[in-house]
């Protein structure tokens, strides 16, 4: 079973020309585990979005990737490094193998794809 | 392979609790969901067949006869047998609609059942097989 939960949250980078673009990103999280006998859930939607709030929302929402963040000095922010940096931050604090894939994206008319 | 993916939508309300547990229990499994009262949702369904050539009519009449209106506008836990004791969690929700469709849409394969609770989350089940 796949549970997916979504978030919006705004942050700004900077390209390698130097111009500073802003998104209202969009992040949708999807895990992939068994439905849990008892409780008919594959996990609390509540710890997920506990989850995603404090490695994704509480990091980046408002900030600048560049400026803000520690994880943009070795390679520049695109949707792509971002991505798959929204993926590894939520691989580690979720419970091994639980994540599936992360879909981000910068507008309605891209999203880069992130998966195990 | 030509998949055919066709669109429901129904809204109910469900509490989110065991019977046989107690109140407090039920609180911190389910947390606010575990309201006596009730809550709902606008659900939307979307179904992915297989081998579906001609899958309109015939498949509107049968998830109308067997899941919309048994679903729509219902209290799920008071007012359906499928969750008289079942929990209705999105993911026992779409199992259920799994479980009633796909012995029903032959010749045609259920391939995927994604259930909609909210723009914020979703699930997808494919019965015995694999998440692709």
């Amino acid at each position: 079973m796949l549970i997916t939960r979504r978030l919006e949250f705004s942050a700004s980078y900077r390209d390698r020309k130097g111009a500073t673009h802003g998104h209202n990103w969009v992040l949708e999280v999807t895990l992939d585990g068994p439905v849990d006998a008892e409780t008919g859930m594959v996990i609390d939607l509540k710890d997920l979005k506990d989850v995603m709030e404090r490695e994704i929302e509480a990091r980046f929402d408002h900030r600048s990737l560049n400026d803000d963040t520690p994880h943009f000095r070795e390679r520049p922010p695109t949707p792509e490094t971002f991505a798959e940096l929204c993926f590894a931050l939520l691989d580690a604090a979720l419970p091994e193998g639980l994540l599936h894939r992360v879909r981000l994206s910068p507008t309605d008319d891209l999203t880069i794809e992130v998966a195990r | 392979m030509t998949r055919v993916i066709r669109r429901y939508a129904f809204s109910a309300a469900h509490v989110l609790a065991r019977g046989d547990w107690s109140d407090e229990r039920n609180r911190a499994v389910y947390g606010k969901c575990a309201n006596p009262s009730g809550h709902g949702h606008n659900y939307r369904i979307e179904l992915t067949l297989e081998n579906a050539p001609d899958a309109g009519a015939q498949l509107d009449a049968v998830v109308r006869e067997r899941v919309l209106d048994d679903l729509d506008g219902r209290f799920l836990n008071r007012e359906t047998r499928g969750f008289a004791r079942l929990v209705p969690t999105a993911e026992n929700i779409a199992r259920h609609i799994w479980d009633t469709l796909s012995p029903a849409v032959a010749p045609a394969r259920l391939a995927c059942v994604r259930l909609v609770e909210t723009s914020n989350n979703s699930v997808e089940y494919f019965g015995s097989e694999p998440a692709p």
